[in-house]
């Protein structure tokens, strides 16, 4: 067990943010900071590898943000911590998206393939042609397992969303939540150590600090244990 | 499904919360952040904050607050944004691509762009380019000219463009607007309610969500504004100043009328 | 930056409550004034009938409201309308302050008798207020603020506490001296404007010493019970609401001091104030008018008979010039009651005026080369403004009401 690992057992949880120049990272660490962590935002390998939990944030185009991952070389670096050492992950929006294996915005684009998913466009036609893209504002996510993210399957809450592409997951056990526009949607997922959003939970107020808070118990968890 | 959103709107001047009326008449209420402070307690879907300083400076500073006013906009945002966990819309005086990244850096998710875009229509393609679309929302000002057409003003309502509010957002959002925020000039603090047609011939000519502002005085405007004008919001400055857990009763009014909101 | 006055009134730009002009230099309080012609008061006395039949409890298990009163002239004529013009049976609520002249205690105890109304009154331990009244000139220049919070704080209280939702108040001073607000916003009570505006962002727990490094006082959390405001939650299920009388009545004090005079024997001073002309003003408190007002013409460099001048200016009683003499006479003036203060919290004047020149606002005041303040008149040109001693003069300040002092 090295230092850092004694500090993090006796303090909140250290989380780094991902900084690959897409999306709002300060009001994710702002939200962060409220529900107790200690907030980093990084793309250093190093610091990357010593954090308890990861988060990847966006707000943008899927090919802009697959680009700024690969020109700042932490696509591999990803998927070890990720994929083989298991470090807890949160995905929120694009961050989510990108962990899609393809992303069809502006083209057709490769995603991180942790998940079998792609990311499709809304496309309302017929009796819902009317609704309105991209998906802005608040709407109830009703979760369906257990995960991270849920804390107890109670009532539905809402949350705050903005965004005109969705992720259609082809494993249906990787869905942890969903919500209704047009038609039902994946909006939640959990796969291992590996959790995304839709919505923004930093700007979901209580519940969605909540979320986030829950989220980071399990990963302060994990390191506690081994403690 | 997706709900109503009911989105106070705080105007500042020179870094003063005011009270405004027909766009040329500002009373002054306070501090910006005593404000937040209340719609964070009431859990309010998302803040909208115009800076509507023009020239005049003023100056209103005083000793003895436990809250200093400050006159930078920027600073504000950032105090603002430290404990507002719902969407933050900053607008105003956004005139190049570096304001608005100064604004999200600090952290706004969305900016209002009113004059800029009328004055180079391309700043809209070029801002949601760069920020993404859902991040710019084109702010339309709106006066019924004498021959009772409805007509675009920009300038804090004093140039005329010639241009109608329906063509006006149309072109918005070809250009790659994701929202529309729909002022009326004429019912800006007149509390006589929405300017209903105007604000539904807008929703109704666009695929981008819209949001009406601009003549709420009682708590049934906020349900005529969605119901009878399809808005996809409803916004209001003064109103949510006056009384207390304003917001709270105006979600309450709005549930009453059948309208699903958030409770 | 120079200070620019109102053409109407005699407000100046350094005002505490906040001003807006308009093109023609017209302040938002005098707009707001203004605006009193054009309402249709009838109407909105038909609105507070409608209003007070929702309130009204008609099996007799609860009071129908809660008037804060302070016993000064707007008190009495809050009760006099609530209880004769709209028939509803009040329960009055008083904070008091430690600070009342003879005559307005008078008034306050004679109110249950003239109106035969049940009366609640709270004093908070004088030791506590002692700790306040020197904290609070320390820390924002103002010895008062403890009276701002409990008006404002204690009757919302015993509201959500004997579950009473409607509170009537009297006029929304920042609405009517400044034009804060339009009449037709028909404004409420907010927790927001007595934190902000009357409390000036602080609230009790700033009271405490951990926020007041080199100014402690040792205040404790259970001596400022008092002061704390009920929370959202309580406010929401008592279902809270706070009204201004002056919403929906033609506010004119003068007529209204007439009428409670004449029909019901209130008290006017009957020694003159020295700080305002006015004799119906703040009998409940003489450091509102004294001590607590001389600061603000140190701070801002106006005082209440700039407050008084321009309210009987807009209600046509005075000209701006008639306006400006009584200003002349009387801003400036440092009050006797400044001896009763110093004696109840044991300070010396030297210390007071030291604390106060810290809080002289730079735009208004600066220093002559003989090392005296000097700021700019409404009249014209600029004057010194030497502070006089009035501690070992001869003054006789013996008809103040002599408070007990501790210790």
């Amino acid at each position: 067990m090295s230092d850092s690992d004694v500090n993090s057992c006796a303090s909140g949880p250290r989380v780094v943010i991902i900084d690959y120049k897409l999306g709002n990272v300060r009001s994710v660490a702002n939200a962060l900071e409220a529900v107790g962590a200690t907030v980093e935002i990084s793309s250093n390998p190093d610091t990357l590898k010593n954090a308890e939990a990861l988060i990847l944030p966006g707000v943008g185009a899927f090919e802009d943000g697959m680009n700024n991952l690969r020109t700042l070389g932490l696509v591999e670096l990803l998927n070890e911590l990720v994929l083989v050492q298991k470090k807890p992950i949160l995905g929120i929006c694009l961050g989510m998206q990108l962990m899609a294996k393809t992303g069809f915005e502006n083209g057709i684009h490769t995603g991180l393939g942790w998940l079998d998913a792609e990311v499709v466009r809304f496309d309302f036609t017929g009796e819902i042609s009317h609704l309105k893209v991209p998906h802005v504002g608040w709407n109830d996510v009703r979760f369906v397992k257990e995960s991270p993210l849920s804390g107890e399957l109670n009532a539905p809450h809402s949350y705050y969303f903005v965004h005109s592409y969705y992720m259609r997951c082809a494993d249906t056990t990787d869905v942890a939540g969903v919500c209704e526009y047009g038609h039902e949607f994946t909006v939640a997922l959990q796969r291992d150590n590996i959790c995304g959003v839709q919505f923004h939970p930093e700007k979901s107020q209580k519940h969605g600090l909540a979320l986030m808070k829950s989220f980071l118990t399990e990963a302060h968890q994990l390191v506690e244990a081994v403690c | 499904m997706l709900k109503k959103r009911l989105i106070p709107c705080l105007f500042l001047k020179n870094g003063f919360l005011v009270r405004s009326e027909k766009f040329e008449y500002h009373q002054l209420l306070g501090n910006a952040i005593h404000q937040v402070e209340r719609f964070n307690a009431w859990e309010v879907d998302e803040l909208i904050y115009i800076d509507i300083t023009s020239d005049d400076v003023y100056d209103i500073r005083r000793d003895d607050l436990k809250v200093k006013s400050e006159d930078n906009i920027l600073t504000i945002l950032e105090a603002v944004s430290k404990t507002c966990f719902m969407p933050l819309t900053f607008g105003g005086r956004i005139r190049s691509i570096q304001d608005i990244h100064d604004r999200v850096s600090r952290g706004a998710d969305k900016v209002t762009v009113n004059t800029q875009a009328i004055l180079d229509p391309g700043f809209i393609t070029e801002a949601s380019k760069i920020f993404g679309s859902q991040a710019i929302i084109v702010s339309i000002d709106v006066k019924s000219t004498k021959q009772e057409e409805y007509e675009v003003f920009y300038n804090h309502g004093k140039t005329a463009t010639g241009l109608h509010p329906v063509e006006w957002a149309r072109e918005a959002e070809k250009r790659g607007a994701g929202e529309i925020f729909l002022n009326s000039i004429d019912r800006d603090g007149s509390a006589e309610g929405y300017d209903i047609e105007l604000v539904r011939q807008v929703s109704d000519a666009v695929r981008i969500p819209v949001i009406a502002c601009g003549g709420v005085g009682q708590f049934k405007h906020f349900s005529q504004g969605i119901v009878d004008g399809n808005a996809d919001a409803v916004a209001a400055g003064n109103i949510f100043h006056f009384t207390e857990l304003s917001t709270k009763r105006a979600r309450k009014e709005l549930i009453k009328s059948g309208v699903d909101v958030r409770n | 930056m120079a200070i620019r006055y109102c053409t109407r009134c005699v407000y100046p730009s350094s005002s505490a409550v906040p001003l807006q002009f308009d093109e023609n230099g017209v302040c938002s309080g005098c707009r707001v004034a203004a605006q009193k012609h054009k309402i249709d008061w009838d109407q909105r006395a038909e609105w507070l009938k409608e209003l007070a039949d929702e309130y009204r409890v008609r099996d007799g298990s609860n009071y129908d409201c809660i008037i804060p009163v302070s016993g000064g002239k707007d008190s009495w004529f809050q009760t006099y309308y609530v209880k004769e013009v709209l028939g509803l049976n009040p329960l009055l609520v008083t904070y008091n302050g430690n600070n009342y002249l003879e005559v307005g205690l008078r008034n306050l105890k004679r109110m249950r008798e003239v109106f035969g109304v049940d009366h609640i009154f709270f004093t908070p331990s004088p030791q506590t207020l002692i700790k306040l009244n020197r904290l609070c000139l320390k820390k924002m220049g103002d010895m008062n603020w403890h009276a701002h919070c409990g008006i404002f704080t204690y009757p919302v209280q015993v509201a959500v506490q004997y579950k009473i939702p409607l509170i009537v108040w009297g006029e929304h001073g920042f609405l009517d001296l400044g034009g804060m607000f339009s009449l037709s916003d028909m404004i409420e009570m907010t927790a927001k404007f007595r934190l902000e505006h009357a409390q000036r962002g602080f609230d009790w727990f700033d009271m405490l010493d951990d926020k007041n490094p080199g100014m402690e006082e040792g205040l404790q959390p259970n001596e400022l019970l008092w002061a704390r405001y009920p929370s959202d939650e309580e406010l929401e299920d008592a279902e809270i609401r706070g009204i201004y009388l002056g919403n929906f009545v033609n506010w004119d004090a003068n007529k209204q001091t007439d009428l409670i005079v004449e029909k019901y024997g209130f008290e006017v001073s009957p020694e003159p104030f020295d700080r305002t002309y006015r004799r119906m003003s703040n009998l409940d408190d003489m450091h509102e008018n004294g001590m607590h007002d001389y600061l603000k013409f140190i701070k801002f460099g106006y005082g209440r008979a700039s407050d008084h001048v321009c309210k009987d200016i807009r209600s046509g009683k005075l000209t701006r010039e008639e306006g400006i003499e009584l200003v002349r006479q009387y801003d400036h003036v440092k009050s006797r009651d400044l001896l009763r203060w110093l004696e109840y919290v044991n300070m010396s004047e030297d210390e007071f005026d030291r604390i106060a020149d810290t809080f002289r606002d730079p735009r208004v005041w600066e220093k002559n080369e003989d090392g005296e303040w000097v700021k700019e008149n409404i009249w014209g040109g600029k004057s010194a403004y030497p502070v006089p001693k009035l501690t070992g003069s001869n003054i006789d300040w013996s008809h103040l009401q002599k408070q007990p002092i501790p210790g």
